[in-house]
């Protein structure tokens, strides 16, 4: 019998300021990307690619609204199936519990013990991967530790001052955690934690038990980080594409990245698809005198004007005589004649009206918040 | 609607002048417009006319289109009151049900109508590219009391001699069904589409079995009878596109069709959505030697040469200096680099090795399923 052997928890409850106003009503789990994904479509795959076959996950209360539109019945993921479980529970409901003194990991623990895994993966939708989770199973089994901390060695101007980084042993031990600021050595590369850790289900019950006695945080990941110094923790290193998104600059050179063939396969095209959820949109349509060069594009697109160096969501008409180079449009956007939309980030139903301008530099990308209507008179 | 109305289609044709396209798959499920197949339009049809229970008869290749259609997920049809059914011949104690003819393949599918007891039932084809709302054409059977009502379109006079043609009184009532006629007395030729009331057309069915006089045909053997028994029989108009994919010719033509947004089908309509099974494929990406214009494009395909006037289906792969015109390239082909395809049709996954050429000036050069093209292989 090899049912359940793996159980997962993912954790979106972390807020970003510096991605506003694109994370005005959405959690980080739920920004597009790359023209037909969310972020949460990542970590969800993996999981999903492990046949592991129940999830807990918990987000902020006021964040629910685009997590359960994109999720649906979990169809995509292959979550209606019968066997299937998830369920998503409030961040908040932890913190109200812990002021009252109540036990308030209790509906976690319960969720742990049910679901009669011996391993739990924990993970986070801030880091884009494409990781096979048996794999890091694999190497949690062989290390026979209690904590397996997934990491990848990234340049330091791709750390968040607040993210994790790891010093480890010459046997991938990890010996210790450190914010950037505390760095020894600076201008380097980082061991980032990928804040996905394997752990065994028994030892994460006990942990939060303990924690709930204590009053340590609910912040799952923060609990479970606290312990990584204390106790003997390996370390998997993850190898493919990462991608660290946690302000306007970081989510730009992201999704840029991925016009980069090789950046593209590693994520996209490897063994492992990435699910997303289904929209039946008709093929994009290229008019005759459309220009297009190195870009990326959704099914639904209407394209009469020129586009470079672009991504391109669902439903994103463009006009003849407009111009989009090294942008980001997110879904159901029109940009209209002679408009021009240069290194900037349109959010959903965003207009530029014709003739208007979104213009920003490589070093000041222009945002566009979700709805505005941009016009000639600025 | 619900359970009034039944859906039949009938998906079993071999579709033999489609040639290579029809070998390994029934005409039904041959890919269209980028991201369908043929029978999705029909299929749409019955989701968008709120026609919840749909019978699909199939016989020839059935299995991409069993694939295709599985749970009816794709079109909503997988609801706690709705379902698509595939139905397939079987040998049974009284011997092989080998579909013989259209009115055959329902007469041997009678237990699954029983089962759910329509009050009419729908006859369609899966093979015919067109938004049709069919609660309209029941309206119109109701209206007129009719047990037997046909759609019809009107075709140009000059063409009317290639179809069953219609001759109906002023009230639109049938006086008269020629199939193919020399001199067409009208120019109202039949869709292939029809509803009949069920308890009438069961007891017919099983009747002309009991005596032996077999009706195996809609056109050739039940509506004639339906005629010659003064049975109520009535045309329900329809205006609009309506194209039969049959030959390689129309395929190509009704796909060219397609590239034009502002094509009679009106597919960005949200009214009237055609559904289809999607892929599970990345974003497309032009790369910068890419070039583009009037041409459909959709998920998957990696584009590194030259488009025009064509329709790229999922996961295609155009290499540089490749150079695509008047054309309509199905799922997973890969277009070797400095490779020239000009009015063809290049079946899925198929491989089209570099610098190849296949030139369709002078007739619609068509490559299979999985063919290969030109590929050379390097003896190092």
């Amino acid at each position: 019998m090899r049912t359940n052997k793996l159980c997962a928890v993912l954790s979106g409850i972390k807020k970003f300021e510096d991605l506003k106003p694109l994370t005005n009503k959405r959690p980080l789990a739920t920004l597009p990307f790359d023209c037909k994904y969310r972020l949460i479509d990542f970590p969800l795959s993996s999981i999903v690619n492990a046949s592991i076959n129940t999830i807990f996950m918990i987000f902020n209360e006021d964040e629910t609204q685009s997590v359960f539109d994109h999720l649906g019945g979990g169809k995509e993921w292959n979550l209606d199936a019968i066997q299937h479980h998830y369920f998503i529970h409030l961040y908040q409901e932890f913190l109200k519990k812990k002021e009252r003194g109540e036990p308030y990991y209790d509906k976690l623990i319960d969720y742990l013990h049910k679901s009669k895994s011996e391993y739990t993966v924990v993970m986070g939708s801030k880091i884009l991967c494409n990781i096979d989770l048996q794999a890091v199973l694999n190497v949690h089994q062989n290390q026979k530790n209690d904590i397996t901390v997934v990491y990848k060695r990234v340049p330091e101007n791709r750390i968040m001052a607040t993210d994790n980084l790891l010093n480890l042993s010459d046997t991938g031990t990890i010996t210790g955690a450190y914010l950037l600021e505390d760095a020894q050595e600076r201008g380097d590369a980082h061991n980032l934690s990928m804040e996905i850790y394997m752990v065994q289900t028994e030892w994460l019950i006990d942990l939060l038990e303990k924690g709930q006695m204590e009053g340590s945080s609910a912040d799952l990941h923060v609990i479970i980080q606290s312990q990584i110094q204390k106790i003997k923790s390996s370390a998997y290193e993850y190898t493919g594409y990462l991608g660290n998104i946690f302000d306007i600059d970081s989510y730009y050179q992201v999704s840029m990245d991925m016009l980069e063939v090789n950046k593209f396969n590693s994520l996209l095209y490897s063994n492992k698809k990435i699910y997303t959820k289904l929209k039946n949109e008709v093929p994009t349509y290229y008019s005759e005198n459309s220009q297009v060069k190195n870009s990326h594009f959704a099914t639904g697109c209407f394209i009469e004007g020129n586009v470079k160096n672009s991504l391109l969501s669902r439903k994103t008409i463009i006009k003849s005589g407009a111009e989009v180079a090294d942008s980001i449009v997110l879904p159901n956007v029109s940009i209209e004649e002679n408009a021009t939309v240069k290194y900037a980030i349109l959010d959903k139903n965003v207009i530029v009206e014709s003739g208007a301008e979104v213009i920003g530099t490589p070093d000041n990308i222009k945002v566009v918040a979700k709805g505005a209507v941009v016009s000639k008179e600025g | 609607m619900k359970n009034d109305m039944l859906a039949m289609i009938l998906a079993g044709g071999q579709g033999t002048r489609l040639g290579k396209i029809t070998k390994t798959i029934a005409k039904p499920a041959v890919p269209f417009g980028g991201r369908y197949r043929i029978i999705d339009f029909t299929l749409s049809n019955c989701a968008n006319s709120r026609i919840g229970n749909v019978g699909v008869v199939t016989q020839y290749q059935p299995l991409t289109l069993n694939r295709h259609i599985g749970n009816g997920a794709s079109w909503g049809l997988d609801g706690i009151d709705t379902g698509v059914t595939i139905l397939q011949p079987f040998s049974s104690s009284e011997g092989s049900k080998w579909f013989a003819g259209t009115a055959h393949a329902i007469y041997q599918n009678i237990d699954y109508i029983n089962d759910i007891n329509p009050q009419y039932i729908l006859i369609l084809s899966g093979d015919h590219i067109y938004k049709m709302d069919y609660g309209e054409m029941l309206e119109t059977h109701q209206k007129n009391n009719a047990s037997l009502t046909i759609a019809v379109i009107e075709v140009p006079t000059e063409e009317a001699s290639r179809f069953g043609i219609m001759n109906i009184d002023e009230n639109d009532r049938i006086i008269e069904f020629e199939e193919k006629p020399e001199n067409p007395k009208s120019n109202l030729a039949s869709m292939g589409i029809y509803i009949f009331n069920w308890e009438r057309l069961k007891n017919i069915l099983i009747n002309s079995y009991n005596k032996e006089d077999n009706m195996l045909d809609f056109g050739q053997h039940v509506i004639p009878f339906y005629l010659n028994s003064a049975e109520n029989v009535f045309v329900h108009r329809f205006e609009g596109y309506w194209k039969d994919v049959g030959t390689i010719d129309s395929l190509w033509q009704s796909n060219m069709d397609f590239i034009s947004p502002d094509n009679e089908l009106n597919m960005r309509d949200k009214g009237w959505r055609v559904f289809g099974k999607n892929t599970i494929s990345p974003p497309h990406f032009l790369t910068k030697t890419a070039s583009v214009s009037h041409s459909l494009i959709v998920d998957g395909c990696f584009v590194s040469g030259k488009v025009e006037n064509s329709i790229l289906s999922s996961d295609v792969q155009v290499k540089e200096n490749a150079v695509i015109k008047d054309s309509f390239i199905m799922p997973g082909a890969v277009i070797g680099k400095g490779a020239y395809i000009n009015r063809a049709i290049v079946g899925e996954h198929a491989i089209i090795g570099t610098d190849a050429v296949i030139d369709g000036t002078d007739e619609i050069a068509v490559v299979g399923y999985s063919e290969v093209i030109g590929v050379k292989i390097d003896e190092n």
